[in-house]
């Protein structure tokens, strides 16, 4: 199996710096930007599985650049980092077409499972589609 | 970051312009009362004085003149009888019967027979001299001729005299009638028994100070008055002349030449016509008026016991609704401080809500940074042993410091949602709908699917949607994560409406490994968790617990190994008093 390109969006640089190193590590191909703009530019010029996106971000926001990722491409799929305890943020979020979420501070080996999760549905939404 | 906590803005009014205020309230108040019930009553009590008074000396006037009239028929019907009674027998008597003196006897008696009217009577000739005389006294040799009433009757055919002493020296009143026999005049005349007479209006006896007499026009007394005065003395009474006929006056108070103080007195008098006596109707003015005094007496006192009586209910009405003020003033003062006391909740919970998410994305990094520092320190082969373990310690106590800051963020934040605890009607199909979208995806990618068994009349329910979320949330987690090993399973959630307990019933039922009945007992309790260390905080169930509990409803579970796990929550209609009324209910 090939590996999960990721793309990391958080405006909080030394996150992404971190985030990135350890993805990376556990075999992603990770792509990091901090702000939602980046992101759009990243999804037109890359392939991308899964987009780690953080709702909170000057400029524009996480749940508008859910989407607009996911009207550039609905296959991509999207897990939320929200700082907020609360999951209204993240409901609005699944809501507007996100995966799943994930609230900060997170577990690495619970975040990777997520992705992984996710990386899977995209692939087997790919497979379904090329069959049909 | 700047962190702006809200003063308290409560302006409390001074205790003591309070007090300023209550007072003037109540001045206010009474005086108000008072305009509005005593004016009133006063304007009535002087209108029925006024009317009253008016009505009762007409009624005086009235009976004055009537007792004036009733004496004045008395008195001429008195000498009219007499008049007629001489003049009956001047006329049906010959001169020479009458001064037979045993005849004139027999006709003294008959004249006195209904009575004892006349004390003598005697026949005269035109010179004045008696010719025959039947009496007490002893005048057949007096002379008349030159006594005014001889000539007046000598030149009237008719005369009634005043009052006088005459030869007998004694007060007497002459009645005297002519005939003529022959071109002889002669007289026929009688004197009236004084006493019969005087008695008719010297025993008039009216209440204390009244008193009945006559005055001839000359001012001499006819009569004994009752008080002051006897017959024949001269008064000096101001009344008019003869032509006046009739008249009632008032007296003022004057005091006597002998020092004697005469009150306000009222008096009515008329003349007679013959004699030409004025009868005079006395009273003090004081006792006429006795009664209407004594009935204005009882109106002013019972007007003042009604002004009183007025004075004392409104003071205590006013007493009363002044404490109703005040009680109204204190209950808003307390309203006041409630809430300020949850605005500052309210801000102190945005505050907590706005800290706890600064809060998290260092965390978050420091996290990560761990974890790279970990990965790098993996990859050195080259390390001492010691500086190895100390490095992953001291990782190690970071990434537990990390998860005691969340834990302290968590706590803030769920205060934060408790101080902004919003109750209000609630669809709790929409509200565990979301949930299930939330968490769909990712329970699919483990093969577990959701199945909705939602009652489409489920009624709504007053409650807090985001708390309730926040319970679903957790419960739902564990479900997924109870179906760990299987390939696939299903969570059921059914809605109910549950009419006979006052509520409706949600019940979330998986297919998972189930709870084994020792954990069962504790799950409730806060930080139990059976998640291996670092994963989970022990948190979930017991928070969801307290929700529901704060909700006013309950949370059931039942599981069998193996089988799976069924929560049963029991939400009722309307939350309990206590979290409707300490938070802020929108809409509303």
């Amino acid at each position: 199996m090939r590996a999960t390109r990721v793309l990391l969006v958080d405006d909080e640089v030394a996150f992404t710096k971190n985030l990135s190193l350890l993805l990376s590590k556990r075999g992603h191909e990770v792509t990091a930007v901090n702000d939602g703009l980046a992101a759009m530019r990243v999804i037109e010029e890359k392939d991308v599985d899964v987009v780690l996106l953080d709702l909170k971000m000057p400029g524009i926001d996480g749940i508008e650049t859910l989407k607009r990722i996911k009207k550039r491409n609905p296959r991509i799929e999207v897990i939320i980092l929200t700082g907020h305890g609360s999951v209204d943020t993240a409901i609005e979020g699944v809501g507007s077409g996100a995966f799943d979420y994930a609230m900060k501070p997170f577990d690495l080996n619970e975040l990777t499972e997520r992705i992984s999760k996710a990386f899977q549905r995209k692939l087997l939404r790919e497979k379904q589609e090329g069959l049909v | 970051m700047e962190i702006a906590v809200p003063h308290s803005t409560t302006h409390h009014e001074p205790a003591h312009w309070r007090k300023k205020h209550y007072a003037s309230l109540y001045v206010r108040f009474i005086l108000l009362t008072l305009i509005c019930s005593v004016l009133p009553l006063l304007l009535v009590g002087w209108g029925i004085y006024v009317y009253y008074s008016e009505f009762a000396s007409e009624r005086m006037v009235e009976y004055f003149q009537s007792q004036v009239q009733h004496h004045e028929r008395i008195i001429e019907l008195f000498f009219k009888e007499r008049v007629s009674d001489l003049q009956l027998i001047a006329y049906s008597q010959s001169l020479e019967q009458l001064k037979e003196q045993k005849n004139l006897q027999r006709i003294f008696d008959i004249m006195n027979r209904d009575g004892s009217f006349f004390e003598d009577v005697g026949v005269q000739n035109d010179q004045g001299k008696h010719l025959a005389y039947v009496g007490p006294f002893d005048l057949i040799d007096k002379d008349y001729s030159q006594t005014f009433w001889f000539k007046e009757v000598m030149a009237r055919d008719v005369c009634i005299s005043d009052m006088f002493l005459g030869y007998r020296k004694v007060p007497h009143v002459i009645v005297a009638v002519t005939n003529s026999e022959a071109g002889q005049k002669w007289i026929l005349r009688a004197t009236i028994y004084t006493d019969s007479f005087r008695s008719l209006l010297e025993d008039v006896k009216m209440g204390e100070t009244g008193e009945v007499y006559l005055v001839n026009t000359h001012g001499i007394l006819q009569t004994t008055p009752r008080f002051g005065g006897k017959i024949l003395d001269k008064i000096d009474l101001p009344m008019g002349a003869f032509t006046d006929r009739s008249g009632i006056r008032i007296l003022d108070a004057t005091t006597n030449d002998d020092g004697r103080t005469v009150p306000r007195q009222i008096v009515a008098y008329t003349w007679l016509n013959d004699p030409k006596w004025m009868l005079v109707v006395k009273q003090d003015y004081s006792e006429v008026f006795q009664q209407v005094n004594r009935a204005n007496q009882a109106m002013l006192i019972f007007l003042h016991i009604s002004i009183i009586a007025i004075l004392i209910v409104s003071i205590i009405t006013t007493k009363h609704m002044i404490q109703v003020v005040k009680d109204r003033d204190e209950e808003a003062d307390e309203l006041n401080r409630q809430l300020v006391q949850t605005s500052k909740l309210a801000s102190l919970g945005e505050l907590a809500a706005g800290v706890a998410h600064e809060i998290n994305n260092p965390l978050a990094i420091i996290l990560t940074g761990n974890q790279v520092v970990r990965d790098l320190a993996d990859e050195q082969t080259d390390l001492e042993a010691e500086f190895r373990s100390q490095l992953y310690e001291c990782l190690a106590q970071a990434d537990g410091q990390v998860l005691r800051c969340n834990m302290i963020t968590h706590n803030l934040l769920r205060f934060a949602r408790r101080s902004k605890s919003i109750i209000e009607q609630v669809n709790l199909n929409n509200c565990v709908g979301e949930v299930i979208e939330l968490m769909e995806k990712r329970a699919k990618s483990s093969g577990v699917t959701f199945h909705r068994n939602f009652d489409e009349k489920l009624p709504q329910v007053r409650t807090d949607a985001s708390q309730l979320q926040q319970v679903f949330v957790n419960l739902f987690a564990n479900a997924i994560d109870a179906h760990e090993g299987k390939p696939y399973g299903a969570i059921h959630v059914t809605t109910r409406a549950d009419g006979r307990k006052g509520g409706v019933e949600i019940a979330i039922s998986d297919t998972g490994s189930g709870i084994p009945g020792h954990v069962l007992e504790r799950m409730f309790d806060p930080f139990f968790t059976t998640k291996p260390v670092g994963k989970g905080t022990g948190l979930g169930l017991s928070i969801s617990y307290n929700i529901i509990k704060n909700l006013g409803g309950e949370i059931r579970v039942q599981s069998s190994v193996g089988e799976g796990t069924e929560f049963i929550i029991f939400l009722p209609f309307t939350p309990p008093e206590t979290l409707a009324g300490s938070s802020y209910e929108r809409g509303v």
